[in-house]
C-alpha cells in the first residue's frame, strides 16, 4: 500500500482533501475488519468474525493486512541527506547554546551555508540517479528533484532576507545572486556570444532575449558587450543607450553618499534616460526603446517581457534593480506584488512560499513549507534555525509567542517518523533529545517499544540512553534481555541482564531459577559468573544466598572441607534460604559429617539439629532419620574432642 | 602534510570496515559490513577521483552481498578471502577476485547456524583469523574453531562461559582468549577437551563487557582489551590475573582497536562516543629490564603521560570500526557515513 507523504493541514483544507479514500484488493475484508495501531505510522487490518467460537475455518481466507505510510525519506540517496543533516543541526544546537552568551550570528551563517550544500549533495546524487533510473523510478526522482529544487531555492533567499549579516539591509546584490543561481536564463548564449565575438551576433535567434536577460538579471556590463556586437553597434542608438547604462548609477553602503543624495542623482539618471526615449531617436529600434523602458522601471516593459520567463522569480532582481536599488531587507513585498501580478494565470506552491516570504510572514512560510512532500525535514530544519537566529516570531491568535512550541512540535514530529526506521533511530532520538523535557518521554515510549535482536543493539540502545539520562530505559532494557534469557531458561544470560538493570526483583527472580534448577538437575549453572560477581550480589539476598552456595561448592571441589562446612552452616543459620531448598542444603551437610576428619564443631552441629526439627517437613522421613544418625555421630565425635581439648586446658 | 579527513555517506550503519591489501600498489579497495538495516551487506569499494585532475578520492560501490542479520566481524583468513559472522548465528567465508574487485563476492564456506540457541536464533558476535583458522563466539557461550581451509569445525568448545561473548583473539594457534558480555576474560587452549579455561581474570569491577581484544604485534603475551565503559585494559600474561594497567579513556565503549601495521608503538581505537584516537605506545615499550632479565611492561600511570591524540572530531554517533593501512584510516560509524583519513604520520 503506498499512501501520500502529502502532509495535509486539516484546518486550512477542505475535509473531503484531507481523507483519502483505498479499496482494499481482498475479498476476506468485505464482511467485518479490525484494525490495530502498530509502531509508528503503521496499522494493520484483518478480517474480524463476530462469531468468536468458530474455529478458523480456511488459514487463506484470514489475511493479515498491513498498512503504513511511505516515508519519502527512508529511501537510500534521501537517508544520506538525513545522516548529513543531522550532524549540521546537532552543530547548530551546539551553536545556540554558545550563542547565549555571546554573538554566534556568523556561525549560523556558516551553519545556513552547509544545510545548503547537504541539500545541493543530495539534488546532485539524485540527478545522477535519474539519469540511470526508468519508467516509474526515474518518475519519482524526478519528483524529488523538483522538491528539493524548491527547498534549496526557499532556503537560499531565507538565508539572505534572515540569516546572512548584510551591511546597511540592502538586499539588492544578494537578491541578484539568489536570481542568477536558481533561475539561470540566456547565460549559455551570453557566454557563446562573447566567446564567438564576431560582429552582427542579431543573427542568433536567441541575440535580443539574451540581451534583455542580462539587462533584468542585472548584468549591466554583459548587456553592453552584448550589445556592442550587433552590427549596427556603432550607431548612434546604440550609443545613446550604452550611455545610459554606463551611467546608470549603483548603490553601495560604502559609496559614502547617503541613501538621499542617491535617490537625487539616481532622479537625475532616470529623467535623462526619460528625456532621451520621449525624443523617439529611438523609435526606429523598437528592442533598444524596451530595454530603455526596463532600465527606467517601466511596469508595462516587464509585463511585456513575462512571458518570456517561466516564472517571475526571473525578473524579481532586475525589478528591484530599476524601482528601488536601496530596498532593504523588509521592503521587498511590494516588488513581489508587483511582480507576481504582471501575470496572473496559475499560482505555483513556490511562487506562494516567495511571495510570503518577501513579504516577511514567516508564519504563512512555515505553513507553505509543511505543504512540501518531504516527511517534514525542511520545515523543521528551517524553522529551527530561524529559531536560534531569533528572526522567528509567531504569535497565536491570542497574542501570546508560540515560536518555541512550534519549533519544537515540528521537531518532535520529525524525529518520531524517524525512529519507526530500524536504522535511523539513533538520528530520530537526538533530535527528540533537543526537545525535552517532551521529547525524552517520547523517546523513552518509543524506546522501550524498540525490538531488540542481539545483545549487540540492546547495548547500543543502553549507550544511547545513557547519553541522554534515560535511566529507566536502560534498566527496562535489561530486564527484558533477562525475562528473554529467563524463558528459555538461560540462568547465565538472565542474572548477566538482571545484574546489569540493578533490578533486584528481576535478579532475585533468576536466582531463585537457578537454585530450582539446581534443585532438580544437580547442576549448579552460571558457576564462572557467580564466582566472580561483586558487588551487585548485594541486590537480592537470593542471589547473594545463590552466590554463597556456589562458593560453598567450589569450596567442596577443591576439598577445603572446613571452610565449606562453616560457610554451609552460616547458610542455615542465616535463614535466607528459599523454602524449597532446605532439603537440598540440609543434605549437603551429610557428605561432610561424615567426612574422616570432623569439620563441623559440635556447635554447628546443634544448630543443624535445631533447624533440622524446625523444617522437618521439608525432608522425607527416611532421609531425616539418615541425617538425624550422622548428626549424632558427628556429635559424639566433636563433643569428645572437643571436651578433651577444654579439659586439657582447664588442667 | 596536515592530516586530512573526508566522509562519504553511504545510506547504511557500518558495523565493520576493511582495507583490501594488494601488492605493491596502494590499496584502493575496501570492504564494508552493515548492520541494523532492514537488509544489510557486505559491500566492496573502491576509491576514485570522479575528475581526472583532481586529488579528492570517493567511494564508489563495485558490489554488494546481501546478508541476513547483521554483520558482526569481518577478518581476512586470506589475502582474498574474509570471515564474516552474523548475528542470525551464521558464518562465512567470502572470496573476492583478486582481478576484478566488480565481480560479485563468491562463497567459499558457510556454517549455517554455527551459534544457536537449539532452534532458536543466536548471534554470532565476533571472531578471529589466524593464518586460515577461524575462531568463533556468539551469543550461546561457545567457541568454535573452524578450519578455513577446508571448511569444517575443529573444535567447539560448548559452554565455554554461561553469559554472551563478545570479543576473541588467537594468542597463538593453540590458546584464543575471549571476553564476555560482563567482561570476564578466559583463556582456552584449543587442544584440550576438558571445557575449562586455563586461565580467567575480569576486565575490571564494573561488570561492562569485554568489546574488542587485540595483542600486540611484536609481543604477544601482551593482550589489550576495550571494555564497554570506554577503559583500555593491558595485561601481560606472563603475570595475568590483574590487568597491568586499566586507563579511562574514551567516554564510552570501545569499539575496535588496531597497532598499526608498520609501526607497533601506535595504537589506534575508535568508540561509541564518537572519537578516533591515536596513541603513542612508545612510553610502555621503552621498558626496563625485570631482575630476571625479562623486558617488563611499563604499567600506565594515565592517559595524559601517553600522548593521545583525537584524530578527527567528535562524531555525533558511534564509529564502530577503524582499519589502517599505512597513512590511511578508514572508518564506519553509526551515522551511516565512512570516513577515509590520510596523512596519517605513523
Amino acid at each position: 500500500m503506498n499512501t501520500s507523504s502529502f502532509a495535509v493541514d486539516s484546518s486550512r483544507g477542505k475535509t473531503g482533501d484531507t481523507a483519502k479514500t483505498f479499496i482494499l484488493p481482498d475479498k476476506c475484508f468485505q464482511k467485518h475488519v479490525g484494525c490495530a495501531w502498530g509502531r509508528g505510522n503503521k496499522f494493520t487490518i484483518y478480517p474480524r468474525s463476530q462469531t468468536v467460537n468458530k474455529t478458523p475455518t480456511d488459514a487463506a481466507d484470514s489475511k493479515l493486512m498491513n498498512i503504513k505510510q511511505d516515508i519519502l525519506l527512508f529511501t537510500p540517496i534521501l537517508r544520506k541527506l538525513v545522516n548529513e543533516s543531522n550532524g549540521t543541526y546537532l552543530s547548530l544546537q551546539k551553536a545556540a547554546e554558545a550563542a547565549k552568551v555571546s554573538d554566534n550570528q556568523v556561525e549560523f551563517l556558516k551553519l545556513s551555508r552547509q544545510f545548503r550544500s547537504i541539500i545541493r549533495v543530495c539534488l546532485e546524487n539524485l540527478q545522477e540517479a535519474a539519469t540511470k533510473a526508468e519508467g516509474i523510478e526515474k518518475n519519482n526522482l524526478l519528483s524529488y528533484i523538483t522538491i528539493f529544487y524548491s527547498i534549496e531555492c526557499i532556503w537560499h533567499l531565507c538565508e539572505i532576507l534572515y540569516i546572512d549579516n548584510i551591511p546597511g539591509d540592502i538586499v539588492l546584490p544578494y537578491l541578484l545572486e539568489w536570481v542568477r543561481f536558481h533561475f539561470p536564463c540566456h547565460e549559455q548564449t551570453a557566454a557563446q556570444l562573447l566567446g564567438a565575438c564576431e560582429r552582427g551576433s542579431e543573427e542568433h535567434e536567441d541575440y535580443w532575449d539574451t540581451v534583455v536577460g542580462m539587462v533584468v538579471q542585472g548584468r549591466v556590463d554583459v548587456a553592453r558587450a552584448l550589445l556592442k556586437l550587433h552590427s549596427a553597434g556603432e550607431s548612434n542608438e546604440f550609443k545613446l543607450v550604452d550611455n545610459s547604462l554606463r551611467s546608470m548609477p549603483v548603490y553601495s553602503v560604502y559609496g559614502g553618499i547617503s541613501t538621499g543624495e542617491f535617490t537625487i542623482s539616481w532622479k537625475h539618471w532616470q529623467a535623462e534616460c526619460r528625456s532621451k526615449l520621449g525624443s523617439r531617436v529611438l523609435a526606429s529600434q523598437p528592442k533598444l526603446e524596451l530595454i530603455m523602458k526596463i532600465i527606467m522601471g517601466d511596469y508595462s516593459a516587464f509585463e511585456s517581457i513575462r512571458s518570456k520567463y517561466s516564472s517571475w522569480f526571473d525578473i524579481l532582481g532586475g525589478w528591484v534593480m530599476f524601482t528601488a536599488p536601496w530596498s532593504r531587507r523588509h521592503e521587498l513585498g511590494a516588488a513581489a506584488a508587483a511582480c507576481a501580478g504582471m501575470q496572473p494565470a496559475g499560482r505555483s506552491h513556490l511562487d506562494d512560499m516567495v511571495r510570503a516570504l518577501l513579504e516577511g510572514d514567516l508564519h504563512q512560510v512555515i505553513h507553505e513549507i509543511q505543504q512540501i512532500s518531504d516527511n517534514g525535514w525542511f520545515a523543521t530544519h528551517l524553522t529551527d534555525i530561524l529559531f536560534h537566529c531569533g528572526k522567528l516570531t509567531i504569535m497565536d491568535k491570542h497574542q501570546t509567542n508560540v515560536t518555541s512550541r512550534l519549533r519544537d512540535s515540528l521537531i518532535l514530529e520529525y524525529g518520531c517518523l524517524l525512529m519507526e526506521h530500524k536504522s535511523l533511530w539513533s538520528v530520530g532520538l537526538s533530535y527528540l533529545a533537543s526537545c525535552p523535557p517532551e521529547g525524552l518521554r517520547r523517546a523513552e515510549l518509543i524506546l522501550e517499544r524498540m525490538p531488540v535482536d542481539t545483545e549487540a543493539k540492546a547495548m547500543k540502545i543502553i549507550a544511547e540512553a545513557k547519553k541522554y539520562e534515560l535511566i529507566g530505559v536502560a534498566q527496562s532494557v535489561c530486564r527484558c534481555m533477562c525475562a528473554r534469557h529467563q524463558s528459555a531458561g538461560r540462568a547465565g544470560g538472565a542474572l548477566c541482564w538482571a545484574m546489569r538493570g540493578r533490578s533486584s526483583a528481576a535478579t532475585a527472580r533468576a536466582a531463585h531459577a537457578a537454585l530450582a534448577h539446581y534443585t532438580q538437575h544437580a547442576v549448579l549453572p552460571a558457576q564462572d559468573l557467580l564466582l566472580t560477581a561483586g558487588s551487585a550480589m548485594l541486590l537480592s539476598d537470593a542471589l547473594l544466598f545463590l552466590g554463597k552456595y556456589c562458593d560453598f561448592h567450589r569450596l567442596y571441589k577443591t576439598k577445603e572441607f572446613k571452610k565449606a562446612a562453616q560457610l554451609l552452616v552460616s547458610l542455615i543459620t542465616s535463614k535466607i534460604a528459599p523454602e524449597y531448598f532446605w532439603e537440598t542444603l540440609l543434605l549437603d551437610t551429610l557428605p561432610l559429617l561424615e567426612s574422616d576428619e570432623p569439620v563441623f564443631t559440635s556447635n554447628d552441629t546443634y544448630e543443624i539439629m535445631l533447624c533440622l526439627e524446625l523444617r522437618s517437613s521439608s525432608l522425607d522421613g527416611e532421609k531425616a532419620d539418615l541425617l538425624r544418625l550422622a548428626l549424632a555421630r558427628n556429635l559424639a565425635r566433636t563433643a569428645l574432642a572437643e571436651g578433651d581439648g577444654t579439659e586439657e586446658k582447664a588442667q | 602534510m596536515p592530516l586530512e579527513v573526508q566522509g562519504t555517506f553511504v545510506s547504511q550503519k557500518i558495523s565493520k570496515i576493511r582495507w583490501i591489501a594488494e601488492d605493491y600498489v596502494e590499496t584502493k579497495c575496501f570492504f564494508t559490513g552493515s548492520w541494523d538495516d532492514d537488509q544489510n551487506s557486505i559491500k566492496v569499494w573502491t576509491l576514485e577521483s570522479p575528475h581526472e585532475e583532481e586529488e579528492v578520492e570517493y567511494p564508489r560501490q563495485l558490489s554488494e552481498y546481501l546478508v541476513n542479520g547483521d554483520v558482526t566481524q569481518i577478518k581476512f583468513t586470506e589475502k582474498n578471502k574474509i570471515a564474516v559472522s552474523l548475528s542470525n548465528g551464521d558464518v562465512k567465508v567470502l572470496e573476492v577476485s583478486l582481478y576484478d574487485k566488480q565481480f560479485p563476492l563468491k562463497e567459499v564456506f558457510h556454517w549455517e547456524k554455527l551459534h544457536n540457541y537449539g532452534a532458536e536464533q543466536c548471534s554470532c558476535t565476533s571472531l578471529d583469523t589466524l593464518e586460515g583458522d577461524i575462531a568463533t563466539i556468539g551469543e550461546d557461550g561457545n567457541v568454535n574453531i573452524l578450519s578455513g581451509r577446508r571448511g569444517e569445525v575443529m573444535h567447539s568448545i560448548k559452554g565455554a562461559d554461561s553469559c554472551s561473548l563478545h570479543s576473541i583473539c588467537f594468542i597463538k594457534h593453540t590458546e584464543v582468549i575471549t571476553g564476555n558480555v560482563r567482561g570476564h576474560m578466559k583463556i582456552w587452549d584449543v587442544r584440550s577437551t576438558n571445557n575449562k579455561p586455563s586461565a580467567a581474570f575480569l576486565l575490571a569491577g564494573d561488570e561492562l563487557a569485554a568489546t574488542c581484544i587485540i595483542h600486540h604485534p611484536t609481543q604477544p603475551h601482551i593482550i589489550l582489551a576495550g571494555s564497554e565503559s570506554g577503559a583500555l585494559a593491558v595485561w601481560d600474561l606472563r603475570m595475568n590475573s590483574f590487568p597491568t594497567s586499566l586507563v579511562n579513556a574514551h567516554s564510552a565503549g570501545v569499539s575496535e582497536m588496531q597497532f598499526h601495521p608498520e609501526n607497533p608503538h601506535k595504537l589506534l581505537t575508535c568508540s561509541v562516543s564518537g572519537e578516533l584516537w591515536e596513541w603513542n605506545m612508545e612510553a610502555m615499550t621503552k621498558s626496563s629490564k625485570g631482575p630476571d632479565g625479562q623486558v617488563m611492561w611499563m604499567p600506565l600511570q594515565d592517559k595524559k603521560s601517553m600522548m593521545v591524540n583525537s584524530l578527527i572530531p567528535a562524531l555525533h554517533k558511534s564509529i564502530n570500526s577503524l582499519h589502517c593501512d599505512k597513512g590511511r584510516i578508514l572508518c564506519g560509524a553509526d551515522n551511516e557515513a565512512v570516513y577515509l583519513i590520510k596523512n596519517f604520520k605513523y
